[in-house]
């Protein structure tokens, strides 16, 4: 498949294309990168989209929400896509991808695109292809696209960062998960989601709602004039989602309104221009040959104690880094 | 006794001599279990465990639940069998109760085990193929026809559909003549374990819970007779426990039930004499035999101190027993008739009540006349040919066999706290603890195999070179749904819609409200010839269908083998692949139609992730349709479909023919599972690129998959 015909399938909203374009954007292979930029320049979308970040520790839910958020958004006369990402990968050996099992019905729907990625040892880190994979979904025509993450280590905050809304989602007993809660995660909170709000933990759940807006009431909001939204829901009995797409609808035309909307898709995108430029600096720096032997060298004459670490670093700064 | 120390101290003397200077002690053996299983016992070790067997047929049953146990009468030769057609399978009993058979125990197939008729879409590829079809009671009047079933003790394998099935065999009985307070037998009805390790499984778990106890009520008042629950560790076992976690797990599944009943209003004492066991016995015959008198003695125990019945009968632990299938290989399968009769005779020296002895073409196909025949001569032979019945528990006071029971025991009992600590086994089981733990287990055991530290003969060592070529049993699905769904057809012209629609609709309602007794329904619904299936859904639409959490392991099978030279070099080829593939080799390990063994794709899942695969893991039950939709979007390279219930002909070429519609006939297809050797030209011309049979080697297995991948791209 050429690259032209690659683009035109995911324009056209082929699900193989699209699933084939994914796969070249997520390629660690050298010779990848530029066909895969080549791609993307191709590729554009035509309409509005909305792009939702969707965290919480392991098994608070995520899965099942968006089995019953997505299967909403289809009722709806909506296209979703799904992509989970999930950090969590090991450093060696493969990954093993059980999420589409807690999304039966959405992912079986021709309205429905999902997409789980294993992370391990990727170029760029969960940003890259995550952001690529979401421009290539609103290419092929989604509407929605949610993405899935689970909170650990860095991703929660590089997700949030390439959203319009980003929503994390909480167990009931709030008293606890508040004293676990990472640091500075509150603060990039715009939606915050209490799951599991059935059976005995229905009442938990509502205590947790209100212990929660204390404790954010401190806060300085993130946006001027739009607070941070609570609610509780039913993932799995399917209890109260259409309030929480109503929040989220809520939440995006408050953004619009205030001209917000717009401006932080574009600011995401100079951020995300100038992670680009550190990425690729920090890339080639310790990618060239010549330079990991010259590095190698002055390891070695560190570790005998014949240099400084200081003067190795001038003298590497200072001898033919790569272009 | 009075040098017993000395004694034992000679003994160590000449042991560490013959050892050549190692210690006695290095004989000892750690058991999968989780204890030490000692080189020799004497008699200390059986005082200190201060164990008293005592006498049979009083508490705790060490010894068995009844007295005289064998030297009366002996245990009951209950074969499980069921295929294609209520008429076939009817023949087929009717020449096995000749033959020496004495109680029946029908296998459905997986349509109607998940509460389908066979003219539901989803089904096409399992009707008839698993077990027998029963779509009606007209299916159910055939399945028993010249079978009197006052007689017969008839034990039904259901639990998913138990409802429609139980209400069909009680109609197919009034219909002969034959009242409720005469039927005697035995209903699995042990929904817990279908959620843990079974997969039949229709509505979710604590609405199941509430047709287990209706059952349990409708019986315990009309059917004083017939065992309410058959409470099982066998699909435990089989889908890779070890005994200590078999026995911890069923009885606390026990518990769970009994709890149920007693907090639905019933007396303890009106049920629990009903309640019976199923255990599976495999290769490790003290452990075995051990086991089954522990779980007596458990069981006893455990009831006397959570309910305090009074009719001893409520204490006493009944159980059938099965031999492993998982035991059993397609390599030289004539091996087979040895293993199962050793575990034949660990089941009987346990104390078992009936017992059924798997056909030496276990992992091959569904039994033929012939290996059926054999299957069960094994237990007539021991039966009639030996002295083994002449004696009540002829291992008892065996030190051995004592301090087993007892260590076995104290290991489950340790368990079944744990799982008391998280709220009894329906928490634990929302929890997935007990699945995860079996799924461990199963890991463990694979990686043992494959690295050569089990010895599996004709599979891992002695390996015959030549395999001869078995007699199998192929059902023509296609056939058997055409006729079935020409009856059902039939029996909805003819009966009064509206009195069938009105029955329906009452259970749904009961099933809303939580009044009434569902069974009782559902009996009246079936005289006015609702459906298997139309039950079924009448209960769905009040409580939808269930759909598993489907946990995934990671690293538990590459920690047994990770010293392996081999295993280092598997992996290292298949990181050479990704290194010039720009990412790892991508898998997807579906199960299709309604097959739910998931012990072979989760052990194969979670090995080829550690080894280097990335590795997608299929909602169980898919359709090909949905199966081919997954790997298109998630870009697999392979597609390794896990087949054991024989869809495997009409699945696979579906799934081919979907996926060139879709532009993705480069995706490859493996398959693995029980696919007779006749069918493998079938796969390949479908498109197949390889297939792995039991006894499969993972890195191996692994190794050829990436060949193929390569092969596909150049
Ligand atoms: C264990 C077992 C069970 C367990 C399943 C537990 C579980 N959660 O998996 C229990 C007891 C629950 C069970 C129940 C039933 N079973 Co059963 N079961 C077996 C048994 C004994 C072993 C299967 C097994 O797990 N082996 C161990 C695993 C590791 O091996 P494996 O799956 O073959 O996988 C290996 C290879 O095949 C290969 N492989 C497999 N898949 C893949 C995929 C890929 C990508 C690759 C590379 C390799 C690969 O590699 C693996 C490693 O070596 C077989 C007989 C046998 N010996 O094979 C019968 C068998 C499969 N069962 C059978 C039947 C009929 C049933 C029932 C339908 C009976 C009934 N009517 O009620 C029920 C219903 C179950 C259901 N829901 O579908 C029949 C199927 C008949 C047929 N094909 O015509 C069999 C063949 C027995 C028989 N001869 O009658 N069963
Ligand atoms: N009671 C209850 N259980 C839920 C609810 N939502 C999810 N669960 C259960 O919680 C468990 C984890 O759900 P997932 O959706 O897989 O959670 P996750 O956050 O996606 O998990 P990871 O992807 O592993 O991080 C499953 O057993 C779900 O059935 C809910 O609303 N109520
Ligand atoms: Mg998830």
């Amino acid at each position: 498949m050429t690259i032209d015909e690659l683009a035109k399938g995911v324009q056209e909203g082929k699900r193989r294309h699209l699933a084939k374009a994914i796969t070249l954007v997520e390629s660690n292979r050298e010779a990848d990168q530029q066909t895969a930029q080549d791609l993307i320049s191709k590729v554009r979308s035509a309409k509005e989209t909305i792009r939702v970040g969707i965290s919480g520790v392991p098994g608070v839910g995520k899965s099942t929400f968006i089995e019953a958020l997505g299967n909403l958004l289809i009722e709806e006369g909506l296209k979703v896509a799904v992509l989970a990402v999930d950090p969590s990968s090991p450093a060696t050996g493969g990954s093993i991808l059980g999420d589409k099992t807690r999304m039966e019905t959405l992912s079986s729907k021709d309205e429905a695109f999902i997409r789980p990625s294993p992370t391990s040892g990727t170029l760029g880190g969960v940003a890259k292809r995550t952001r690529e994979s979401m421009m290539l979904c609103e290419a092929a025509g989604y509407d929605v696209i949610l993405v899935e993450t689970v909170g650990v280590g860095q991703s929660e905050f590089e997700v949030a960062s390439m959203v319009d809304c980003f929503l994390v989602l909480m167990l009931p007993g709030a008293g606890d998960s508040l004293q676990g809660i990472k640091r500075g995660i509150m603060e990039i909170i715009d939606i915050l989601v209490i799951n599991k709000a059935d059976g005995d933990q229905e009442k938990m759940a509502k205590n947790a709602v209100t212990e929660y807006q204390n404790a954010f009431h401190l806060l300085t909001p993130k946006y001027d004039g739009i607070g941070v939204d609570f609610l509780t829901v039913s993932s799995i009995k399917k209890k109260r989602i259409d309030e929480a797409w109503e929040k989220i609808q809520g939440f995006i035309s408050a953004l619009k309104e205030k001209g917000i909307f717009e401006a932080q898709r574009k600011e995401q995108e100079l951020n995300w221009f100038k992670r680009l430029v550190e990425d690729e600096v920090l890339r080639r720096l310790w990618g060239s040959e010549t330079n990991k032997e010259k590095a190698a060298e002055l390891v070695e004459q560190i570790k005998k104690g014949e240099i400084t670490p200081v003067k190795a670093a001038y003298d590497f700064l200072s001898s033919e880094i790569s272009r | 006794m009075s040098d017993n120390s000395s004694g034992k101290e000679n003994w160590k003397k000449g042991v560490e001599k013959l050892l050549k200077g190692d210690k006695a002690e290095s004989l000892n053996r750690q058991s999968p279990e989780g204890f030490e299983i000692q080189a020799l016992y004497d008699s200390e070790d059986v005082s200190n465990r201060n164990v008293d067997p005592g006498y049979p047929g009083e508490f705790p049953f060490t010894r068995g639940p009844y007295s005289s146990m064998y030297t009366q009468r002996p245990w009951t030769i209950r074969q499980y069998a069921g295929f294609s057609t209520a008429e076939e399978s009817n023949k087929f009993y009717r020449q096995a109760l000749e033959k020496g058979q004495k109680g029946l125990s029908v296998a459905f197939d997986l349509a109607t085990h998940r509460g389908y008729d066979s003219d539901h879409p989803r089904v096409v590829g399992d009707v008839g193929k698993a077990g027998v079809a029963i779509d009606s009671v007209e299916d159910m009047k055939i399945l028993f026809d010249g079978i009197p079933l006052d007689k017969m003790s008839v034990s039904m394998t259901m639990n998913g559909a138990v409802i429609p099935i139980m209400a069909a065999y009680i109609v197919a009985a009034e219909e002969q003549g034959v009242s409720t307070e005469k039927l005697s037998g035995t209903i699995q009805n042990d929904i817990l374990k279908e959620f843990m390790v079974r997969n039949t499984y229709i509505y979710p778990p604590q609405e199941s819970m509430r047709l287990v106890s209706d059952i349990i009520e409708y019986t315990s008042e009309k059917m004083p007779r017939f065992n309410s629950i058959s409470i099982s560790g066998y699909h435990m076992q089989e889908a890779g426990a070890d005994s200590a976690l078999e026995l911890a797990f069923t009885l606390a599944d026990g518990l769970e039930y009994v709890k149920t009943a007693v907090e639905s209003g019933l007396d303890v004492d009106a049920f629990a004499p009903r309640l019976s066991f199923f255990f599976a016995i495999g290769m490790n015959f003290l452990m075995e035999v051990s086991k089954l008198r522990a779980a007596r003695t458990l069981w006893a125990e455990l009831m006397k101190e959570h309910f305090e019945p009074k009719n001893q009968k409520s204490l006493m632990l009944r159980t059938h027993c099965q031999t492993s299938g998982w035991s059993l290989t397609a390599q030289d399968p004539l091996n087979n008739v040895v293993r199962t009769t050793i575990e034949a005779m660990a089941a009987v020296l346990g104390g078992t009540q009936s017992l059924h002895t798997n056909s030496y073409d276990e992992a091959i196909s569904l039994p033929t006349e012939t290996s059926s025949r054999i299957a069960r001569n094994t237990q007539t032979i021991i039966q009639e040919e030996t002295d083994i019945t002449h004696t009540v528990d002829p291992l008892g006071g065996s030190y051995a066999i004592e301090s087993m029971t007892h260590d076995l025991k104290e290991k489950a009992k340790t368990i079944i706290n744990e799982v008391m600590e998280m709220g009894g086994m329906a928490k634990a089981i929302e929890e997935g603890y007990p699945k995860r733990k079996i799924e461990e287990s199963a890991a463990i055991k694979q990686a043992g195999i494959d690295k050569g530290d089990i010895t599996i003969v004709g599979v891992n060592k002695y390996v015959n070179e030549k395999e001869d070529p078995v007699d199998i049993l192929d059902i023509d699905n296609t056939g058997v749904r055409d006729g079935q769904v020409d009856l059902i057809d039939e029996i909805k012209a003819k009966r009064d819609k509206v009195a069938t629609k009105e029955a329906l609709l009452a259970i749904t309602e009961a099933a809303r409200s939580g009044e009434g007794n569902i069974l009782d329904l559902a009996v009246e619904a079936t005289r006015r010839r609702a459906t298997v299936g139309e039950i079924s859904t009448a209960l769905e639409q009040a409580w939808g269908r269930h759909t598993a959490t489907n946990q995934t392991i990671k690293g538990v099978y590459e920690s047994v083998y990770k010293s392996d030279k081999g295993y280092q070099e598997i992996k290292s080829k298949i990181d050479a692949f990704s290194e010039e593939e720009g990412r790892r080799p991508r898998i997807l390990v579906v199960k299709m139609g309604q097959d739910g063994h998931d012990r072979g794709a989760k052990v194969v899942a979670t090995a080829f992730a550690d080894m280097g695969f990335d590795v997608d893991v299929g909602p169980l039950f898919s359709t090909p349709e949905e199966a081919a939709k997954q790997a298109i979007e998630n870009d697999v390279h392979v597609i390794g479909v896990s087949t054991l219930a024989a869809g495997h002909k009409t699945l696979i070429p579906d799934l081919v023919k979907i996926l060139k519609k879709e532009e993705a006939g480069d995706i490859i297809i493996v398959a693995g599972g029980v696919i007779p050797v006749q069918d493998y030209d079938f796969l390949y011309e479908a498109g197949v690129s390889a297939i792995f049979g039991p006894g499969t080697n993972i890195p191996k297995a692994a190794s050829k998959v990436i060949d193929e991948i390569r092969a596909k791209k150049a």
